[in-house]
């Protein structure tokens, strides 16, 4: 209840998301060539039949002789190159701006997303394949779907008002079933947007939750095989993906309906229009003029194919908005001045929080010194990571209780001050050289980091410092020692390690945590650690 | 007899690779495609009928269309005519309907069909195996591979079916009012499959460049997504927000490259689609004023020009719909190659032939485990402990998932990653167990002691997150001992002591003592005072690899 209504109010604090500021340009001109190529098409069916109606006309008379054919067959020429040309255009012009939307949205996305509270807290949810594919899934609903919807959907709005007003003006008889129809289509269309938007939505869910249990079976695989529980427990995660295929399916099958409803605007609008002409007396050379407009009718019909993709593509974009606006917060990076030297840390009566605000045992009261290491022990699930994460200002709470050389420091502050080194930290596809996160350093420098976490050998023949690595490429122990180098190389006054020899074999670990400690002797340097690791000359705290 | 189990087992990798290059007669690529086209075939073929039907339709009402124009302009309006054009408006578009729910059940049984075949895939696999799955990568896989496949095995299908059908079925109608108009048609078609080739080979290179120069930068927001909290730990936020954006960049004017030679295929299509038109329109506008005589194209009515006008570009509609499906075809065969990598091509069966060795041995030495009573397997770690305990309960030995043929006694297992239901430590603990009184529970759970637990407050009704994320490892193995409890059946327990602290670590040695009393209870440890408790030992230590048994 609480929490469902601090996140409204933080939606309504925040507003709409921010857009980046728009390439309007490209835009334009996509919207004019498609206007173009849309042009194009009408008036080369239009023209077409036109002409060929008025020639045959003309060739049972002695006009014949006499007809000017060049100016027609000039125009259905012209006609037919704008088509392909504008076609063509629109694609690339079209693609281009929203490619270019798309790099500007993406990296103000992720300043976003940086931003937000939630990186820092337990379990980084976006580190999971799966979530990161919806998200991916989510952002690109957003990124194209200017070329999606709004394209041909204000492409199409206006050619079918211009062709209505045509109607009117022409044969004003078959405005009434076209309208009709129009308004049937604008119902459908409606519809089916809601329908999609719950379909989607419940898709996603069921997919989701199935996501979630089969996740939790594998990591029990062991005990569930043991207890011959595996074939039944699959069970439900696959039935549950079955059912979202199964919500896709009636989707699909509305869309089918609208689209053959959609389909069957233009044929009805072309019949309607010849046979009001017809009823309303013209004949002959008369006919000619709603023969062309019944035809373009039929020629928008082409573009109308694929209109429920359109309206699910709107959908989708209208659910990936309001998902990815939960990532919006305002940008709360402010500068602060980082002191070179700290020389002492102290926690004052440091109430201790678990990641979802629960309190852990008491609080706590402890002074960490510059020179001399502090282990945290204590049994799992104590709250270590925790209470690493609250000096380094990753968990917001505590403020006024942890205090550098008798200064109170608030979140920001500790941020500034603290490497921190979480167990789980990642390799990013990128080169050995920005993996460590040190720019100013020297070649020597990171190679004498890199050796003393003993992966010397391993970058080189990875391709050395410019070798490009991926999380896949190292081990869970080379990632590790990656981690500890860039602990190695960074600058902060503090350094937070949390199980720092995870991963490690014994003897490896203690030489490479001996190293960096060794390195890291005038800073405050505090490391957690479940299995009873004391290196020579740390002071040990242990938790309750 | 425990020897020759451990010989054989070591032959067999228990690490993270699953015996891949073992496997000689492994499946030949493509078996989910292979499975996707079977699960496909009875629906495709209907579905072919009812796509060819429409398109006939199709052609039935544009060419009644073009005659009742072409009639009312020459003066007599046939509302017969206009009658038949209707109902071939209706029945096409009846039809279309039918099919396209056609395609999309077939499709669905498609991809409901393969996700099956995952299950049992994924039900039959070895442990080993299936830990050495990317799971993120597995779970993500399984929401989309299979509808990506099912795109690829019956939508691409139909329209690489209908490319040869629906050209053939448009000239087949034209030649019904002027063989050579189909004819001119007909021949525009070689000249452009040859643009097709020359753009579809510019294509690919044009891919396999922007691969090789930027294939790395392909995935840089969503890795950069990932590896958020790591960048943010490392106060490296800025820096990797300006190289991001440089990379998007970098990437997104290689793919305008790429994108710029894909589209000149639709454009192809479109050219020779407007080409046809203007050039008939022409030819037979030259033909009604006399003013040119090419057979075919001269003495024709006004409703018969008109209908070749108007068929031409459905000649053309087919390839514009196949290409359309590029897409589609490049995505299904990744999904499927995907889906071969994960799931069905990376279990092969393990070699029988030591399988049945295993098996037999193993009958052997669970017949020596007593009936009831503690058994302990010790040995320094990496000796085989959790691998000899695993077997021992019959994981992994081939037959064993074929729930009819299994007749071994049930057993609880209890280690650190047992499964936890999201809900209450109460319900945790009564998972799959017989129903049963809260007393029982709270006996259980007192006896491992879990209701004072200052780090799970609220008793049996303390809060369970999804995945048991809240819970530590000695918290997990210690629900496990307590549903292993109230099961009643034999316990077979991996390391459950090594996460506790000393109080609870002596809390659960008594009560698996305890419960040795009535029933097996099977340990595989480094606890000493553990070891020291139970009746029978294995002991796998390193230096004597010999199996000895102390019986007390």
């Amino acid at each position: 209840m609480n929490a469902a209504a601090s996140s409204i109010s933080a939606q309504a604090r925040i507003g709409p998301p921010q857009e980046p500021v728009r390439n309007r340009a490209p835009w334009r001109l996509a919207l004019v060539l498609a206007f173009a190529a849309l042009a194009g098409g009408i008036l080369l069916t239009g023209v077409s039949v036109w002409f060929l109606g008025a020639v045959a006309l003309a060739g049972l008379t002695p006009a014949a002789l006499t007809f000017n054919f060049h100016v027609p067959a000039a125009l259905i020429r012209l006609f037919a190159l704008t088509r392909t040309a504008a076609k063509y255009g629109e694609r690339v012009v079209g693609h281009r701006a929203a490619l270019t939307d798309q790099v500007r949205r993406r990296s103000t996305l992720f300043a976003a997303m940086a931003a937000a509270p939630s990186v820092r807290k337990a379990g980084w949810q976006l580190g999971n394949q799966d979530r990161l594919a919806d998200y991916l899934d989510d952002v690109e609903d957003v990124d194209y779907a200017r070329l999606r919807v709004s394209l041909p959907s204000a492409t199409l709005g206006v050619a079918i008002l211009l062709l209505v007003a045509a109607t009117l003006w022409i044969a004003p008889l078959a405005v009434v079933p076209i309208l009709l129809l129009i308004t049937v289509n604008t119902v459908g269309a409606y519809f089916l947007a809601s329908r999609a938007d719950a379909d989607l939505a419940a898709m996603r869910e069921g997919r989701q939750q199935a996501s979630r249990r089969l996740g939790a079976a594998i990591q029990a695989v062991v005990p569930l095989q043991g207890e011959r529980r595996w074939a039944l427990m699959l069970e439900a995660p696959f039935d549950g993906y079955a059912n979202a295929q199964t919500r896709a399916l009636a989707l699909r099958h509305r869309q089918a309906l609208f689209d053959t409803l959609a389909n069957c605007v233009a044929p009805c609008a072309m019949l309607s229009v010849l046979v009001s002409a017809w009823l309303s007396g013209l004949r002959g050379e008369a006919l000619l003029v709603p023969a062309l407009l019944a035809f373009a009718w039929l020629a928008v019909g082409e573009s109308v194919l694929g209109a429920s993709k359109i309206v699910v593509a709107f959908a989708r974009e209208k659910r990936a908005r309001s998902t990815l606006a939960k990532w919006n917060t305002p940008d709360g990076v402010s500068r602060k001045h980082v002191p070179e030297r700290i020389s002492s840390l102290t926690l004052d009566r440091l109430p201790r929080h678990a990641p979802d605000g629960r309190l852990i045992g008491r609080p706590v009261s402890v002074t960490f010194n510059a020179g001399r290491p502090t282990v945290l022990h204590g049994a799992s699930g104590c709250g270590k990571t925790s209470l690493l994460k609250q000096i380094a200002g990753w968990l917001d709470v505590g403020d006024g209780c942890v205090l550098s050389d008798g200064i109170g420091l608030d979140v920001d502050a500790r941020r500034a001050i603290s490497c921190f080194c979480p167990h789980d930290a990642t390799v990013l596809a990128d080169t050995v050289r920005e993996n460590l996160f040190a720019p100013h350093a020297s070649d020597d420098e990171l190679w004498s980091a890199l050796s003393s976490v003993e992966l010397q050998d391993r970058i080189r023949a990875a391709g050395g410092l410019d070798g490009w690595i991926t999380q896949d490429v190292l081990s869970l122990g080379e990632a590790q020692r990656l981690n500890l180098a860039r602990a190695w190389l960074s600058n902060r006054p503090v350094v937070l390690l949390d199980e720092p020899t995870e991963h490690l074999d014994t003897e490896q670990g203690k030489r490479v945590l001996d190293a960096l400690l060794h390195r890291l002797r005038q800073r405050i340097v505090i490391l957690s650690s479940h299995d009873e690791l004391t290196p020579k000359g740390t002071a040990a705290v242990r938790l309750q | 007899m425990l020897e020759t189990v451990l010989k054989h087992r070591g032959k067999r990798p228990t690490g993270a690779n699953p015996p891949q290059a073992a496997n000689p007669g492994a499946p030949a690529p493509g078996k989910t495609l292979c499975v996707a086209r079977g699960l496909a075939a009875p629906g495709l073929r209907s579905a072919l009928a009812l796509q060819a039907t429409r398109a006939m339709l199709r052609l039935a009402f544009i060419g009644l269309a073009a005659m009742f124009v072409g009639r009312m302009i020459s003066g007599n309006a046939s509302w017969l005519l206009l009658g038949a054009t209707l109902v071939s408006l209706i029945l096409g578009s009846v039809v279309g309907l039918v099919a396209d729910r056609a395609v999309a059940n077939t499709e669905l049984k498609v991809a409901n069909g393969l996700l099956e075949a995952l299950r049992r895939a994924l039900a039959a696999a070895l442990p080993c195996d299936i830990q050495a799955m990317p799971l993120g990568t597995l779970i993500a896989g399984l929401q989309r591979y299979p509808q990506a496949v099912a795109d690829l095995a019956v939508g691409h299908r139909l329209a690489s079916t209908m490319l040869g059908l629906g050209p053939l079925l448009a000239a087949t109608v034209i030649v019904a009012v002027s063989w050579e108009a189909a004819l001119a048609l007909v021949v525009l078609t070689p000249v452009m499959i040859v643009f097709f080739a020359l753009i579809g080979g510019a294509i690919r290179s044009g891919a396999d460049a922007q691969e090789k120069a930027f294939g790395r930068l392909a995935a840089q927001f969503a890795d950069r997504i990932r590896t958020l909290p790591t960048i943010l730990g490392n106060h490296a936020l800025s820096r990797e927000r300006r190289k991001l954006a440089v990379r998007l960049d970098t990437y997104a004017s290689g793919t305008m490259g790429v994108l710029r030679i894909a589209f000149l295929n639709a454009g192809i299509i479109d050219f020779f689609s407007s080409l046809s038109i203007a050039m008939l329109a022409v030819l037979l506008g030259l033909g009604h004023l006399k003013l040119i005589s090419i057979p075919g194209f001269t003495d024709l009515q006004l409703w018969q020009s008109l209908f070749i006008l108007m068929i031409a570009p459905e000649y053309f509609a087919p390839f514009r719909r196949y290409a359309e499906q590029y897409h589609a075809k490049a995505e299904g065969l990744a999904a499927a190659t995907a889906l071969d990598t994960l799931v069905l091509a990376a279990h092969p069966q393990s070699p029988a032939f030591e399988a049945a060795m295993v098996t037999r041995d193993l009958a052997g030495a669970a017949s020596l485990l007593p009936r009831t009573g503690l058994v302990a397997i010790t040995g320094p770690s990496g000796s085989g402990k959790s691998t000899l305990l695993r077997h021992l309960a019959g994981i992994g030995s081939a037959p064993s998932f074929d729930a009819d043929f299994d007749t071994r006694p049930g057993i609880a297992w209890c280690s650190t990653d047992i499964y936890v239901p999201e809900g209450t430590l109460g319900a945790a603990i009564a998972w799959q167990n017989d129903p049963c009184c809260r007393t029982r529970l709270l006996l259980a759970a007192g006896n491992v002691g879990l209701l004072d637990d200052v780090l799970l407050p609220g008793g049996l009704d303390a809060l369970i997150q999804a995945g048991g994320e809240n819970l530590s490892g000695g918290q997990r193995v210690r629900i496990g001992l307590a549903r292993a409890l109230i099961s009643g059946r034999a316990i077979f327990a991996d390391e459950p002591t090594a996460k506790l602290d000393p109080g609870n670590a002596a809390m659960v040695r008594r009560a698996l003592a305890d419960a040795a009393c009535s029933r097996l209870v099977l340990v595989a440890t480094h606890d000493r005072s553990l070891a020291l408790l139970a009746g029978t030992t294995i002991d796998l230590g390193a230096d004597n690899r010999q199996t000895r048994e102390k019986v007390a």
